[in-house]
């Protein structure tokens, strides 16, 4: 009976796995009898089926974490909200000069605290309501009265919220219906550049005065297009939007992002036409999608920096000896023409050579052992030490295997007699702890959100952003003091002049090993036109077509 | 047997030929088995590779080489280079020794502990029995691979931790296949009799139940090193196992994944290592269990 039984088992398993295989086998029969007919039909059919209904699919590294661009600071999510919402500002296509947005002309005051922006008549929200200068001054007063929690970014670009002494917007005021006066406390540099950041698109004062902390989950702007549904950790899709202003814009019908975590499965969709787009290509499989006629790569032009951080409150890290040792021991450029597949620029400083500001003169940590055992003799480690080596566990536009970028550091450690053991968390587990300064050594970058420097030098490496992104806990005060100087002074010259300053004394003080200024690869279908890759990492895809 | 003897002088004649004790008979029958002794000889070639790797080997483990790297197999790197330049021929004979060392040291591990807790439940039986069975069910009720995760993940990632970790996933394998052996020899009569001359309930189990019950346990051993290796290439395919630059098997192929259409040689090495091993070790154990099950014998 036993052995009847598991017979009969194993033909029921049988007769099921036939069905399944019979009826993917259909599938395939169908769609091929399809094509087929497709082929047989006029030129001009397939022409106007495609016309009716454009749709990419957009595979991405990871979900949204929020629709509301200014209650988030991740990449991901400004990728959707970018499409769905449009700023006072925009930046170039390429690049991070300032152009005309919902604004159409801007003019600062003489002493540079008061802005005029003129808006541009004629502008929806998706849910029919006007935009005016009123919309734009509730929009402003829904993100001044908010909180580190809900408006992250607003607090680290203009200095905090209302009543903070640091609060640099000190009113935003409607005078008419298309024109906003805002007035500062005190000059900001990069204000412009601040209001043309993702996170500051205008939404409809009628939706998020509605939905209240709901408005992530339905967001409504005046963008190319408006929000249709979002399946979590699966997809965001969003249509065109009729009434848009710049009439015959978007081209598209219809864009779905899709969540797909894994780079390799990523372009493996690509290539079975499961996405029309996919962001995060590996450098090592550049060449695939090169060698196929049917696929194009787009590069992403570079404004980010990868970086081996050194917290400078462990021991013995603390030594600016070691630190200097470490940035002598690593052999950058292998690791560059190896694992980035020679698509990166060695970087030297904390920022890339596009922003305004960078030094050429410093010279860089060259790559050289001997050199570097001589300072941890000097230091009093001739015989060496043993360290943590954290490498981040998920692929990064600025770092596309930090695992393995860790194991080749690993021997360059290893041949001045440093022993490090390679450590990886969950990704969200690895940010915390290396905020909380847990790590001796961690991988880590950043790619610019305006193109400015503060968004990189202070951002990541002053004493007042201990505890948000200043995970190395590098803290000098001459270094803050020009930051500041250089936020307030609104001569470009000096302040390069003063961010030049800056990175002298980050090279001296050497809180970082800067690794790579990656050019992030993107690859799509041959026929997808227009479509220009932005360097901050969110597209906007007005333009976007396919041929 | 005062029977036999008269009934047939071939019989004695046999008897005296072959009656060297069963491990021996054992023998016989293993090497009449062909495909046994290939197993056996895929075991004895990679645990020579264990033992003497680090002296056939051309390369160390981690001799990078960022300029050699992704070369496809040639006369100077016979199965190519891995992505960091180190010769993959290399790598794959220092790593047999940590996979058969995982191999055999989680199986001795598990056989020690599950032998140990399966005589107990099975000689004394009662509550205790009830009690370990009980585990043995818990442990068995999780998918292996999930409960080794488990325990590494509490551990935290390392060879050692993930060699822990198969030990004690397989112990109630062992505990079980015990247990169910010591409560048919309890019952023998040469073990009432060995309790009625007043012998203790120590020297029963260790000379007398333990030693009649070890044939299965071979032959379950043998099969068990096959799955440890396996399990052990998952810990370390998933990052839980062996760190960073150990030439685990698993890593080997965690870490080519990513250049496997450009080098498809990084991946398929290791993975014929695998296979060959576990092949190796499956066959062998199926030839030991035709030898040792008496059942099997004709």
């Amino acid at each position: 009976m036993g052995k009847k039984k598991i017979w009969s088992f194993l033909l029921l398993m049988l007769v099921a796995l036939s069905v399944v295989l019979a009826a993917c086998a259909s599938d395939d029969a169908s769609e091929s009898n399809t094509e087929k007919e497709n082929e047989g039909t006029t030129e001009e059919d397939t022409g106007s089926t495609a016309a009716e209904d454009k749709v990419l699919v957009f595979g991405r590294g990871g979900d949204s974490v929020s629709l509301d661009p200014a209650a988030v600071t991740d990449g991901e999510s400004f990728k959707v909200t970018q499409n769905v919402f449009e700023t006072l500002l925009n930046f170039g296509k390429q690049d991070t000069t300032i152009n005309e947005g919902l604004a159409t002309k801007w003019e600062p005051s003489e002493d540079g605290l008061t802005y005029t922006f003129t808006l541009r008549e004629g502008v929806k929200f998706h849910d029919g309501t006007d935009f005016n200068a009123e919309a734009v001054v509730k929009n402003f007063e829904r993100w001044a009265n908010g909180s580190e929690d809900k408006f992250p970014y607003y607090a680290s670009m203009f200095g905090g919220f209302v009543g903070d002494e640091s609060h640099v917007i000190e009113s935003v005021t409607a005078d008419g219906d298309y024109t906003v006066v805002f007035k500062l406390k005190r000059a900001q540099a990069p204000f412009l550049k601040n209001i043309a950041m993702s996170p500051f698109g205008i939404a409809s004062p009628t939706a998020f005065e509605a939905s209240g902390d709901k408005f992530g989950d339905n967001p409504v702007g005046t963008g190319p297009f408006k929000f249709v549904e979002w399946k979590r950790n699966d997809s965001v899709t969003v249509e065109k939007f009729a009434d848009y202003w710049n009439v015959g814009y978007p081209k598209l019908d219809k864009i779905i992002f899709r969540a797909i975590p894994d780079n390799s499965t990523r372009l493996n969709s690509l290539l079975t036409n499961e996405i029309d787009l996919a962001d995060g290509i590996n450098p090592s499989d550049a060449a695939t999608v090169e060698g196929d006629s049917n696929l194009q790569l787009f590069e992403r032009p570079s404004m980010n920096v990868g970086y081996l951080g050194l917290t400078t409150t462990r021991p013995p890290f603390d030594n600016v000896k070691v630190r200097q040792a470490i940035n002598y021991a690593i052999d950058k450029q292998s690791i560059v023409d190896a694992f980035f597949e020679g698509r990166a620029e060695i970087a030297k400083n904390p920022m890339p050579p596009s922003i305004s500001g960078y030094n050429e003169d410093i010279p860089g940590y060259e790559y050289d052992p001997e050199k570097a055992k001589q300072l941890l003799a000097e230091a009093g480690l001739a015989d060496g030490f043993e360290m943590e080596l954290w490498a981040m566990p998920v692929p990064r536009p600025y770092m596309p295997d930090g695992a393995k970028v860790a194991e080749v550091i690993q021997k360059n450690l290893e041949d001045i007699g440093v022993k490090a053991t390679i450590v990886s968390f969950e990704w969200a587990t690895y940010l915390e702890k290396a905020r909380n300064g847990e790590a001796d050594a961690f991988m880590l970058g950043w790619t610019g959100d305006n193109g400015d420097a503060d968004n990189f030098i202070y951002v990541l490496l002053d004493g007042d952003n201990i505890g948000s992104n200043n995970y190395t806990y590098y803290d000098n005060q001459d270094l803050h003091k020009i930051l500041i100087a250089a936020q307030t002074e609104v001569d470009e010259d000096k302040r390069n002049e003063l961010y030049k300053q800056a990175q002298e004394i980050i090279f001296e003080d050497a809180p970082w090993v800067p690794l790579a200024h990656s050019t992030p690869l993107l690859a799509g279908k041959a026929d997808i036109v227009d479509f220009l890759p932005h360097p901050t990492g969110s597209d906007k895809l007005t333009n976007v077509d396919f041929k | 047997m005062t029977q036999m003897v008269p009934n047939s002088t071939n019989e004695i004649m046999v008897k005296k030929d072959t009656s060297t004790g069963p491990w021996l008979d054992a023998w016989r029958s293993f090497r009449k088995n062909k495909v046994a002794l290939v197993g056996a000889g895929i075991v004895l070639f990679f645990l020579l590779l264990a033992i003497l790797g680090p002296f056939i080997a051309p390369q160390g483990i981690n001799d990078q080489s960022l300029k050699d790297r992704l070369l496809p197999p040639s006369s100077q790197y016979w199965f190519g280079t891995d992505d960091f330049g180190r010769d993959i021929f290399s790598r794959i004979i220092h790593g047999a020794r940590i996979s058969l060392w995982v191999g055999f040291s989680s199986v001795i591990g598990s056989v020690v502990v599950g032998s140990i807790l399966g005589i107990i439940a099975g000689y004394y039986g009662k509550w205790i029995d009830t009690i370990i069975s009980r585990i043995f069910d818990i442990m068995l009720a999780f998918p292996s691979i999930l409960l080794a995760i488990a325990v590494v993940s509490v551990l935290g990632p390392s060879l050692q931790n993930a060699l822990i970790a198969i030990a004690i996933i397989n112990i109630p394998n062992f505990g079980r296949l015990i247990r169910s052996k010591v409560l048919s020899i309890k019952e023998e009569e040469y073990i009432t009799s060995a309790k009625a001359i007043g012998m203790k309930d120590l020297r029963i189990l260790f000379s007398h139940i333990l030693p009649n019950s070890m044939a299965p346990v071979i032959v379950a051993g043998t099969l068990a090193i096959a799955s440890a290796i396996i399990e052990a290439a998952a810990l370390g395919f998933l990052g839980l196992g062996a760190q960073a630059p150990a030439p685990e098997w698993g890593k080997m192929l965690a870490d080519a994944r990513v250049v496997l259409r450009n080098a498809p040689w990084a991946m398929i090495f290791p993975g014929i290592a695998i296979m060959l091993t576990v092949l190796g070790f499956n066959l062998m154990g199926d030839g030991l269990r035709d030898a040792l099950d008496p059942r099997m014998k004709n």
